[in-house]
This record gives C-alpha cells, sequence and structure tokens, in this order.
C-alpha cells in the first residue's frame, strides 16, 4: 500500500438479510483514499453511502472484504482497539448531528479528549478554541436544544476535531440544514479541511459539496459507478454534471 | 457525569423516582404494618405482600428497562466518540444506582409517615411507644436495598445490550 494512502477499501461487501432476501448494500467496493484529501461520496438514497462510511468509520463490520486505516486492518482489531483508534484517529460529523442532549456546547466536544485522557483544564481550554473556531465562542455553555441546527452542526464539527484527528467522516452534514446556512458549514469544512491536512470524507446528496471536493465518488446500488476528479467535474451556474 | 444526567433529564428521572419511592413506600409499610396472630390472616398478609413486590418489581423493572432503552442512540454516539463498553455500562449503573438510593431514601420516608397514619387510626398513642416499631432497622434496610437492587437490576440488562452493541446499530435506537 502506498504511503500517501489513509484508507484502502479493499472488495468491501455488507450484506443483510430481509426474511427471505439478501439485500446488499455494499457489492465488492475497491477504493483508497488519500492522505489530505477530500472525498465526497454522492448517490442516490440506497446506494451504499451511509454503510460505507460506517464501515471505514469502524462503526459497523463488513460481511466480506478488508478495510485498513493507515497500516491497521480493521478486522483485527478488538472492540477495545476500535474504540481507540475512533477516538484518536476519526471524528464523525451526522446529518442529525448526535450532540449528547444532557450536556453543553462545550462538555460535548470536550468528550472524546476526556475518553483519550485529556485532564478537564485541558479539554476545556482546546474545546474553548475549537469553539470559537467554528464561531461559536459564545455559545459554549448552550444545551443543543437551545442552539440553531447550523450551531449544532458547528459543535459538531469542534467534536469532530477534538482529537486532531487524521479523518473526519461526514455523513449528509448538511442534510438537515436550509441553503445559507449548509454553504456556511461547507465553506467551514473546506477551510479546516485545508487548516489542519485533516482527510475529510463527506457521504452527501448536496452538489455544493462537489465545489470544495477533490474526488467524487458515485455509488449506485452498493457498486462504484464511477469516480471523477475535480477537474473532470462540469460545475455551472444552476447546475453541475459530469 | 451521572449526577448531570439525572438533574437533566428530570422528567424521566421523575417518573423513575417516583416509581421506586412508591415501591418502597409500600414494602416498608407492609412490613411495619402490625400483623394478627390468626394464621389465616398472616398467610393472606405474605401472600399480599409477595404480590405487591412482584408488581412493584414488573414497575421498577419496566421503568428502567425504558430509561436505558430510550437512551441507546446517546449511548452509541458516544461509543462512536470512544467510550469503552465498560464504561457505557457502569456510568448507566452508576446512574440507576444513584436514583435508586434517592428512590428509596423518598420511599422509606413515606412508607414510614403512611405506616405512623394508619398506626394513630389502628393503635391511637401507642403508635409512638417503642414496642411498636420493633426491627424497624432491618425493615428499613430490606426496603433500602430492595429499591437500589431493583433499579440496578432492571438497568443492568439493557446496560449490558447497550454497551456490547455495535456503535451503528445503537445510534440506530435498534435492539
Amino acid at each position: 500500500m502506498s504511503a500517501d494512502i489513509l484508507i484502502d477499501a479493499e472488495d468491501v461487501q455488507r450484506y443483510y438479510q430481509s426474511g427471505t432476501t439478501v439485500v446488499k448494500a455494499l457489492d465488492g467496493i475497491t477504493l483508497a483514499i488519500r492522505l489530505g484529501e477530500y472525498l465526497s461520496l454522492m448517490g442516490p438514497s440506497g446506494s451504499g453511502k451511509t454503510t460505507f462510511f460506517n464501515i471505514i468509520g469502524a462503526l459497523d463490520v463488513p460481511t466480506g472484504g478488508s478495510v485498513k486505516l493507515g497500516s491497521r486492518e480493521l478486522s483485527s482489531l478488538s472492540t477495545a482497539e476500535l474504540s481507540y483508534l475512533r477516538c484518536a484517529n476519526i471524528g464523525y460529523i451526522f446529518q442529525n448531528y448526535n450532540l449528547v442532549e444532557v450536556f453543553s456546547a462545550l462538555r460535548n466536544v470536550t468528550l472524546p479528549m476526556r475518553f483519550l485522557g485529556l485532564t478537564e483544564a485541558e479539554a476545556n481550554d482546546k474545546a474553548a478554541k475549537l469553539l470559537e473556531r467554528v464561531g461559536l465562542g459564545h455559545r459554549m455553555d448552550h444545551l443543543p436544544g437551545e442552539l440553531s441546527g447550523g450551531q449544532q452542526q458547528r459543535v459538531a464539527i469542534a467534536r469532530a476535531l477534538a482529537n486532531d484527528p487524521m479523518l473526519v467522516l461526514a455523513d449528509e452534514p448538511t442534510g438537515n440544514l436550509d441553503t445559507n446556512t449548509a454553504t456556511s458549514i461547507v465553506e467551514l469544512l473546506s477551510e479546516l479541511s485545508r487548516e489542519k491536512g485533516v482527510t475529510i470524507v463527506s457521504a452527501t446528496h448536496d452538489h455544493r459539496m462537489l465545489s470544495v471536493s477533490d474526488r467524487v465518488v458515485y455509488l449506485r446500488d452498493g457498486k462504484v459507478e464511477r469516480i471523477l476528479n475535480r477537474d473532470e467535474l462540469k460545475i455551472s451556474v444552476g447546475s453541475i454534471g459530469s | 457525569m451521572a449526577l448531570s444526567s439525572l438533574k437533566l433529564r428530570m422528567g424521566r428521572t421523575l417518573l423513575t423516582l417516583l416509581t421506586v419511592a412508591a415501591c418502597c413506600a409500600f414494602l416498608l409499610f407492609l412490613l411495619t404494618a402490625p400483623i394478627s396472630d390468626d394464621p389465616a390472616e398472616r398467610q393472606m398478609w405474605g401472600l399480599m405482600i409477595t404480590l405487591s413486590l412482584l408488581v412493584s418489581v414488573a414497575g421498577v423493572l419496566n421503568t428502567m428497562l425504558m430509561s436505558v432503552t430510550q437512551r441507546y442512540r446517546e449511548i452509541g454516539t458516544i461509543k462512536c466518540l470512544g467510550a469503552l463498553d465498560s464504561f457505557v455500562m457502569l456510568s448507566v449503573m452508576l446512574e440507576s444506582a444513584l436514583l435508586g438510593l434517592t428512590g428509596a431514601v423518598f420511599g422509606i420516608i413515606g412508607g414510614l409517615v403512611l405506616s405512623t397514619l394508619v398506626g394513630l387510626l389502628e393503635a391511637g398513642a401507642g403508635v409512638f411507644a417503642a414496642a411498636y416499631w420493633t426491627g424497624l432497622w432491618w425493615k428499613v434496610i430490606v426496603a433500602a436495598l430492595v429499591g437500589l437492587g431493583l433499579t440496578t437490576l432492571g438497568a443492568a440488562f439493557p446496560a449490558a445490550v447497550a454497551a456490547r452493541m455495535p456503535p451503528v446499530e445503537a445510534m440506530r435506537g435498534e435492539k
């Protein structure tokens, strides 16, 4: 495997049993994702974007094939090793934000740092800086329920960056947001990607994400349909196609 | 974490607290009530205690089960952020134990008040005699242990299931 490859997915399959039929959510996906790359996974609902996202994020296990994060084969890791890997190396951003509703914005951001062993003071200090960076310095003591959707997603972005991960996975990060807020979230992700050199993989329906992507992988029926580099995307006002 | 979680989930916490308190209060009331020497009445009383306990057990277990299963998504999220299975298990159990202990304290106070009021009706001023309350301490301890035990027992199974669940399944709220 090349040194600049962060994720190496080889013939990844994920099958589900639904009654008597087998649903092939992923049907042999092979994809290498480079360090520092901004990659978008596009495709219609049911194409396998979220399933692939979950598998490369060590949140779910494939039925077949292999996934390597750096040099580590995910299937060979124990539950505790996977927890550590998720905590130290991967940041997650979800469509529904998935913030802990009983914790303030600050405490939500400190959570992964505390799991990694930072003291409360260290974690608070770093979380405050991250919240300042995403424009929420003035709302860090608010509960998620007191924040707008866009603000909650900013908290989720700050939380994803808490442990300086090498990989940030964003599953439909703009899916629940209005147009203006979604644009600001896309811009923020793009800026942070450049600033911190972090690899971002985003499962999305949102064509705005294409303009900031280095590569776009189109999935259909659990397979890679095509892969386009940024220079191959035809972006024009009002429509984006290939 | 357990304490702040309890404080902020006030509605659900109060419901669970009320169930545990009611269970402990009723148990203590039954244990302290004067029982006659008539074997038939004693048998009836024993049956009543057993049935009441079974109903209370079912109530508390159901409340705890509901309380933990409703939090699968949150448990999935913290697992996703790096929480170990043991951390999930420990924090849920600690929260349940705190809840059980608080419920038991309220229940014991409620049970004693109820017993005193009924005693006043039946025995008049005799309720304030030390003899009326023979073996009170062990009865209080039994009621407290039942409250504490039921909440931790009720939380243990769903907490263990949630702790072992792959994060993605827990976040979907599936069992």
